[in-house]
């Protein structure tokens, strides 16, 4: 290896977002600790000026010639710039519904975003790794802070419930991740870069042998684990229940985002091989999620239980787009995923707006809010309504495109069981709904009869409305205007090498088969061993 | 079979039933000090396997990692809390032994199904042994830089969450009747706890 011109064949240019986000970390870390406590009036908005910069970075390397950088370690093609570009905005939209819950709750400001800005760049890191190594030390750089970030509140014992067990499942999860990948590592020979062992195993030639099969296992308990799939998603409702309500808005974005794009481009890459197997457990469990989720949603009194279900549900649908498989089926979930973005970040912002106001997050609390906060509750109703998929928003545009692209390519049984679980879901976004818009004055709960007058110029209050309002501008303009986010899915999906090959090659065997038929081999295929 | 393999081999047998052995100890026994001393047998004889595979670099940083930070972190655990409970068997708890050991079991027979019936790549190429240190130091630097960069801000990460989590708080130490009472807390009140009986409205799980 020629070391004496290393760096200029890394092509580090391709990781400066990330390089933003660690300067601005360290400059809040430093500046935290010169200032002490008088910081936290510049901090926040520090954090949102650096992670801004790097969105302005990450758009600069759009359709870059040469995405490969660290000699094979990080690929930076338009997919990744997308998922980059989702997990910073989360991160941007969290910062100010922080602000004032934390101040409130008397902890410091600054190592929390501190802490939030790393699991921001181990999500970044993530949707580009292109290597075993990278993979698992940016999955744990995002793990460690989430964790860290559902403990913050360490004088309350539900938040130390939440992050022990998130500790401990996600420990348990991460090793078996490990196990899976030391199995690809042994399989392909000593291969790191995930192209590499896809080569090695088509020239190996084997039908599908049981080695890959039970890496693939190994892998997907460790990728489910991330997205909060059923069945690896009991730690989902303790964990969103306990945590700080801004840690449970980003987990519910910018961590699952950072899962779903481990997801493509592992699955992607490294396992053309058993590409009908992986199709298979993917469906089983968007189906389990899209069920599971919605049904038990149903039954939540608390507001967070139930965004964790309806989260849990969420990623069933987005499912759907991974397993289709088609341009369509993948430009579909990255819409989806930015219309997510507005929607639930909007929706988590309106509860600790309540809980900040009211001190509660019980659902039947709500009722009558309508007559004391008109402001919140047309937000609340429409990010509600919007995650239910209420014609004119956002959320609806973002549903028909997935089951339009399911249906196009012929995942009928999905497409069915997410129309039908999705009609589930608006029952329990209109109970809120309703519980808020009651008029009977004696119908009003105690909280509501108690709510306090309501005002903006308290500190950290006014970041928060102007994120609320953009969050629901956007929730409910993105989905009549939404040609610029319909263009930018399709192109980060046309635009992707990867992708493209994986396209093709999924037409192939099409032409042959009908598509119905393409999950009935795989089950006798998986019944055979 | 020359002498060297014959002392391969037999080393081979004794460290793996040391593995096997202290490992079993660590779960099998009661006592958490001896569990945790067993422990550091398990960690010890895997860095002696480590050494026969001629990997002398991955023993070291075996015994110096996981003997002499992980193992003493878990000692010194054991011994600030301190705390001997009296341990009530659970009723019908033979259920879940059994349920664990077939778990276990199930897994044990998929995995070596799984290795005896792949064709193993191996690779071809004399291992290093002492020039191990060189050689990882290289890749550190030339295709593994980025993991290797990413891995000091986890750690940096890691360490002010420790502080956080460790640190001293300003909150008064006797009963607060006013605001300061939340402190430190979620701004969520608690939930009502519903007695066990009429739990119908939550979740099943």
């Amino acid at each position: 290896m020629d070391f004496t011109n290393l760096a200029s064949q890394l092509n580090a240019g391709i990781i400066l977002p990330e390089g933003i986000v660690v300067a601005t970390l360290l400059v809040v870390l430093v500046g935290d600790l010169i200032a002490g406590r008088a910081s936290t009036r510049w901090t926040p908005y520090a954090t949102m000026a650096g992670l801004s910069l790097a969105i302005v970075a990450l758009i600069y390397q759009w359709d870059t010639a040469t995405p490969l950088s660290f000699l094979g370690s990080f690929m930076g093609d338009d997919l990744s710039i997308v998922f980059r570009g989702i997990i910073v905005l989360s991160a941007i939209a969290t910062v100010p519904m922080s602000i004032r819950y934390i101040e409130q709750s008397g902890t410091s400001l600054a190592e929390f975003l501190v802490i939030m800005m790393t699991a921001t760049l181990g999500g970044m890191f993530l949707s580009g790794a292109n290597d075993l190594v990278t993979i698992f030390v940016a999955l744990e750089t995002l793990s460690i802070s989430s964790y860290l970030l559902t403990g913050y509140m360490k004088r309350d014992p539900r938040s130390n419930e939440a992050a022990l067990k998130y500790l401990l499942i996600g420990a348990a999860s991460s090793a078996i991740f490990l196990y899976g990948m030391s199995l690809l590592y042994g399989l392909s020979g000593g291969k790191m870069k995930l192209l590499e062992i896809s080569q090695s195993f088509v020239a190996a030639d084997s039908d599908a042998p049981i080695g890959i099969i039970v890496a693939l296992v190994f892998v997907i308990a460790g990728i489910a684990f991330k997205i909060a799939a059923v069945p690896f998603h009991q730690w989902t409702p303790d964990v969103y229940e306990g945590s700080p309500t801004p840690v449970v808005a980003f987990l519910s974005v910018g961590s699952k985002t950072a899962g779903f794009a481990l997801a493509i481009r592992l699955l992607v890459a490294v396992f053309p091989v058993v590409s009908e197997q992986w199709h298979f457990v993917f469906t089983a469990l968007a189906i389990l999620s899209m069920v599971l989720g919605n049904v038990v949603a149903l039954a939540q009194t608390s507001m967070k239980r139930l965004l964790a279900y309806s989260s849990i549900a969420q990623a069933g649908f987005l499912m759907i787009g991974l397993v289709v498989g088609t341009e369509a089926g993948y430009s579909s979930m990255i819409f989806y995923l930015l219309i997510y973005l507005f929607m639930n970040l909007g929706g988590f912002t309106c509860v600790i707006l309540f809980s900040l106001r009211t001190g509660t997050d019980q659902i039947s609390e709500y009722s009558g809010l309508y007559q004391k906060d008109p402001l919140l509750t047309l937000c609340l109703s429409i990010c509600l309504l919007s995650l239910g998929g209420i014609p004119p928003l956002a959320g609806f545009f973002g549903k028909l495109y997935i089951f339009w692209a399911g249906w196009q390519a012929g995942a009928y049984g999905l497409v069915l069981v997410g129309l039908v679980t999705s009609v589930i879901s608006i029952y329990y976004y209109i109970r809120v709904v309703k519980m808020m818009v009651v008029k009977e004055p004696q119908e009003m709960s105690d909280a509501i009869s108690n709510y306090p007058e309501v005002r903006w110029d308290l500190p950290g209050l006014r970041p928060l409305q102007v994120s609320l309002i953009l969050a629901v501008v956007a929730t409910s303009l993105a989905g009549i205007l939404s040609n610029p986010l319909f263009t930018l899915a399709n192109n980060s999906v046309s635009h992707t090498p990867l992708l493209q090959a994986a396209i093709d090659q999924q037409q192939a065997p099409k032409a042959v088969v009908p598509p119905v038929a393409t999950i009935a081999p795989a089950v006798t295929s998986v019944a055979q061993r | 079979m020359t002498l060297a393999e014959g002392v391969q081999l037999v080393l081979f047998g004794l460290l793996a039933a040391l593995v096997i052995g202290t490992a079993l100890g660590v779960v099998l026994l009661s006592n958490i000090v001896y569990s945790a001393f067993l422990l550091g047998g398990v960690f010890l004889s895997i860095s002696g396997l480590y050494v026969l595979l001629n990997a002398g670099f991955v023993a070291a940083a075996q015994i110096l990692i996981y003997v002499g930070a992980v193992n003493v972190l878990i000692l010194f655990g054991i011994m600030l809390v301190n705390k001997s409970q009296p341990f009530t068997p659970v009723r019908r708890g033979w259920i879940r032994l059994i349920a664990t050991g077939g778990v276990c079991l199930g897994l044990f027979a998929l995995l070596s199904t799984m290795i005896l019936g792949t064709s193993w790549q191996l690779s071809t190429e004399t291992p290093v042994g002492d020039g191990a240190t060189v050689l990882i130091g290289m890749h550190f630097f030339s295709d593994f830089l980025l993991p290797f960069e990413l891995a000091s801000v986890l750690l940096l990460m890691a360490l002010v969450g420790a502080i956080i989590l460790a640190r001293r708080e300003f909150v008064p130490d006797e009963p607060p009747t006013d605001a300061i009472s939340d402190a430190l807390k979620l701004p969520e009140r608690p939930r009502e706890l519903v007695p066990a009986g009429r739990e119908g409205s939550e979740s099943p799980e």
